[in-house]
């Protein structure tokens, strides 16, 4: 534990706007695949145990067609696509035969995913940490901003996601589309009485919720590197924010996620090997103080 | 025995218990009836300690119970049947009503012997009797008929010998004949055990013909109490009921 | 024939201990009692785990937690605190029971979904403290320096045969005591408060607190699966406290079956097959492991051990309790 190297951040103003902005990108990819997690429990009532492998695919989809095309613009369309098809497919091959199931069943089935998809991406990319490195059109100079960092790219990153989380919500609360998903929600049975394939509802948001994942992944390449099983420690930390936030509320995932992203982020100066640690201690004291999450809905 | 003083509820703004009070003898067999929704149910929940009442004063045996939570009430000798059978559908008969003589006689954490306790089993078995589930004994509980549930949520609630028993529409969801054949069980056992017994019914029949006191309650109050002839006058509880002949109501 | 159901099952026990000791003559060779060994220490952890998931209806998602705590425990209580091996397995008991205890009563307020990430919180917690506290753990690398074992009561457990006697007995008696627990009235009301939490508190039970008692029983059990374990390796290692303990237990318990008391045991005994047989044929065993698993959870769903049982009852065994509702293809 290092408090005097923590203190002289919050002292100087450099130091908080770095880390600020690096938390802010933390908690912004993070939001990404919180939020299609919450999704899917808001809607399925299920919990997507390998959510994680999907942002992984988004990253290892992206650095191939950057790989291929040289165009980030195309690999970012292409992973998040890629993934939203993807994960389409898994919620109607093998996630929709357990939705009635126990949540053990559920589990298991990712956790087969999970491994069978550690390994393939192994077996296809190679075991060894991959890096894509910046592309060309973020290799500008960093904004400062009272002597703290700004990279290019995270200013594009912060925006991106920014105005996803603002169309979500609109699709979410002034669109039919989202009425029909929280109808659905709340009772598939009626909704389905009513007319409205709930298969295409479950399997569509399911597909969003896999295409947010992938844009988080696609987005996280330049600036994170890729090995296999790195959809772990971001499930985790999703689990973490959707449980902060509360399960099925996009708000609350935006706002965990920033809190996880900024506690992570000048966690690392404080407790450089116990990062991980604070944030369960977080949630913890988060789930005792309210069982239901910030924003959660009880039961 | 039980008698409860100003009984206020309301969830979220609405007022589910108005003030009610009520006075049950010890030794009694009281009903409740009223229209759907009047609170009958919501009232044993209060006294049982399912809910926590806002205001008033609920006194068992002259200890005031009001915001004591559903164990400590069952240990002060008040049982509960339900509405819908709630009981172990992966226990047999005989494993449920154990386990419930287990909680009653504090046994029920015991490590260190094996189940069943020899001790338990007589009593046990009385209580099958009682209910006449013995030929059933060995039967999932998820797999009994739902006349036979309810036997059993009824059985579960006498292995804890109470001196008030609580029954909720004991004779719900049965056919005509099945329903007589209910109360009859319930009323010999009343008599055989001299508890204070209260059930919440529909069939009007089946409350004339069975209950010493009928107690009408009407959203969230107290309509009117007395005997079955009183109460099949007063007008008030004619008018809430919209005609002098009372059909029971099919559940 | 035997009448006291406690006399039948330590009749059992014996009879499967000498068994147990006599196969080593039978299968000669480090292979064989290595792999019983590395059972003992999973078949104690997943049937403890049952004890929650299948007896208590509490699904944990933590529950290696107590795995790696027991191994690093018990390894650095006989490295650095020079104790003997009863006392130190006495005092990693201890912990497991103190620990279990504490997270036990923070979780237990929690419903469902909430209780299985917050047990898996607490899991990962552990785990970064290991990867964190390096000059007391070894960090990432695992527990450096061996594990002494000096000699009690005449049994040297750095002798392969003694370690092999050693893991059986105590495997044995962990199951034989997993099971009179399971078999108590505590048990019975465990089964209970999984059954109908609700009606349980109104016959009188406080329901948190058998749980709690679960939790804490389970924790203990677990514990002594992970020392095993680090008896077997001479040390301790991050993974032992890493999520996928935790999956691998589940799935032990589902494949030899949920509703059966032995039903982990089998399962673990497939798994470890699985495991060795795999991992020579090819280095991928994870995708193998998740293809079994996929076809298992879209397919086979009681477990071997269950489906089994299912069918002996059908040809007209008595009725018996049911540990666990079975798990279910559907609400429909």
């Amino acid at each position: 534990m290092d408090f005097e190297a923590l203190l002289s951040c919050f002292s100087s103003p450099s130091c908080v706007i770095t880390q600020t902005t690096g938390g802010l990108i933390s908690g912004m990819l993070l939001f990404l695949v919180a939020a299609g997690l919450s999704l899917i429990f808001g809607t399925l009532k299920v919990v997507n145990f390998m959510h994680g492998s999907l942002y992984m695919l988004g990253a290892y989809f992206a650095y191939t067609v950057y790989a291929l095309s040289g165009n980030y613009a195309l690999a970012v369309a292409g992973a998040a696509l890629g993934v939203g098809l993807f994960a389409l497919i898994f919620e109607r091959l093998l996630m929709s035969r357990v939705y009635g199931s126990d949540v053990l069943l559920q589990l298991l089935v990712c956790y087969g995913v999970i491994l069978i998809l550690d390994d393939a991406v192994k077996i296809i990319w190679g075991a060894q940490f991959l890096s894509m490195g910046m592309p060309p059109a973020f290799q500008r100079p960093p904004l400062f901003i009272a002597g703290g960092v700004l990279p290019v790219f995270y200013l594009f990153l912060i925006v991106i996601t920014l105005l996803v989380a603002a169309g979500l919500g609109f699709l979410i609360a002034g669109t039919r589309i989202g009425k029909i998903v929280r109808a659905a929600a709340i009772n598939p049975t009626m909704t389905s009485a009513l007319g409205i394939n709930t298969a295409v509802v479950f399997g569509g948001v399911f597909a969003l919720g896999g295409l947010l994942a992938g844009l988080a992944g696609a987005l996280a390449v330049p600036v994170r590197s890729l090995v296999s099983g790195m959809g772990f420690s971001i499930l985790i930390e999703s689990f973490i924010v959707t449980v902060i936030g509360g399960m099925g509320s996009v708000a609350g995932a935006l706002v965990g996620a920033l809190l996880i992203g900024l506690v992570r982020s000048f966690g690392t100066i404080g407790f450089p090997l116990f990062t991980d640690g604070l944030m369960f201690l977080f949630m913890t004291a988060v789930l005792i103080v309210r069982p239901s999450g910030l924003f959660g809905k009880e039961g | 025995m039980l008698r409860v003083e100003q009984l206020r509820k309301s969830f979220g703004g609405v007022s589910a218990m108005n003030g009610v009070s009520l006075h049950f003898e010890q030794g009694s067999l009281s009903a409740i009836i009223g229209p759907n929704g009047a609170g009958k149910t919501t009232f044993f929940n209060l006294i049982t300690g399912a809910f926590r009442p806002d205001a008033g004063r609920i006194l068992l045996a002259g200890e005031d119970i009001a915001g004591l939570a559903a164990p400590a009430i069952v240990r002060r000798g008040m049982a509960r049947a339900f509405q819908i059978a709630t009981i172990f559908p992966t226990l047999t008969v005989r494993q449920a009503i154990l386990g419930a003589v287990n909680a009653h006689q504090q046994w029920h954490a015991k490590l260190a012997r094996r189940f069943p306790l020899n001790e338990a089993q007589s009593r046990a078995d009385q209580v099958m009797e009682l209910v006449a589930l013995t030929s059933r004994a060995s039967t999932l509980s998820g797999s009994l008929s739902h006349g036979d549930q309810k036997l059993l949520d009824i059985a579960l609630a006498l292995a804890l010998e109470p001196q008030v028993l609580l029954l909720d529409e004991p004779t719900a969801g049965m056919g005509p004949e099945e329903r007589w054949q209910m109360i009859e069980t319930v009323h010999q056992l009343w008599e055989r055990r001299k508890m204070t017994l209260i059930f919440i019914e529909h069939d009007m029949d089946i409350v004339f013909r069975y209950a010493q006191t009928v107690h009408v309650l009407s959203y969230g109050s107290v309509l009117s109490a007395g005997t079955p002839d009183e109460i099949r006058r007063d007008p008030k509880v004619i008018e809430a009921y919209l005609g002098a002949h009372f059909e029971g109501q099919p559940a | 024939m035997i009448r006291s159901p406690i006399a039948r099952d330590a009749l059992i026990a014996v009879a499967a201990i000498l068994v147990l000791a006599v196969l080593p003559l039978v299968f000669p060779g480090q292979a064989f009692s290595d792999f019983v060994i590395r059972l003992s220490a999973f078949a104690i952890f997943a049937t403890s785990l049952n004890l929650l998931i299948g007896y208590g209806g509490m699904v944990s998602f933590g529950h290696g937690l107590f795995y790696g705590l027991g191994a690093y425990s018990f390894a650095l209580l006989l490295q650095k605190g020079g104790i003997s091996v009863p006392a130190a397995f006495a005092l990693t008991v201890t912990i497991g029971g103190a620990v279990a205890a504490v997270i036990g009563a923070i979780c237990i307020r929690l419903k469902e979904i909430y209780f299985s990430f917050l047990t898996l919180a607490f899991q990962m917690l552990l785990y970064s403290l290991i990867i964190a506290w390096t000059p007391l753990t070894g960090g990432d690398q695992g527990l450096t320096g061996g594990v002494p074992r000096p000699p009690f009561l005449g049994i040297r457990l750095d002798d392969p045969q003694h370690l092999y006697l050693f893991c059986c007995v105590v495997l044995v008696v962990s199951l034989f005591l997993m099971r009179h627990i399971v078999e108590s009235p505590f048990g019975y009301t465990l089964r209970m408060v999984r059954d109908n939490p609700r009606r349980v508190g109104f016959l009188g039970v406080q329901a948190w607190r058998i749980r709690l008692l679960a939790f804490v029983v389970a924790g203990i059990f677990g514990s002594i699966g992970g020392t095993l374990m680090s008896l077997y390796v001479s040390s301790a290692y991050p993974d032992f406290a890493y999520w996928t303990i935790s999956g691998e237990g589940v799935f032990m318990i589902l494949l030899g079956g949920i509703g059966v008391f032995l039903g982990p045991l089998v399962g673990a005994t497939l798994l470890l097959l699985l495991s060795d047989t795999v991992t020579r044929l090819t280095e991928y065993f994870g995708l193998v492991l998740g293809v079994v698993i996929l076809c298992f959870a879209l397919g086979l769903r009681k477990g071997l051990l269950g489906f089994a049982l299912d069918a002996w009852a059908k040809r007209g065994g008595a009725g018996r309790s049911a540990p666990r509702p079975a798990v279910t293809a559907g609400k429909d």
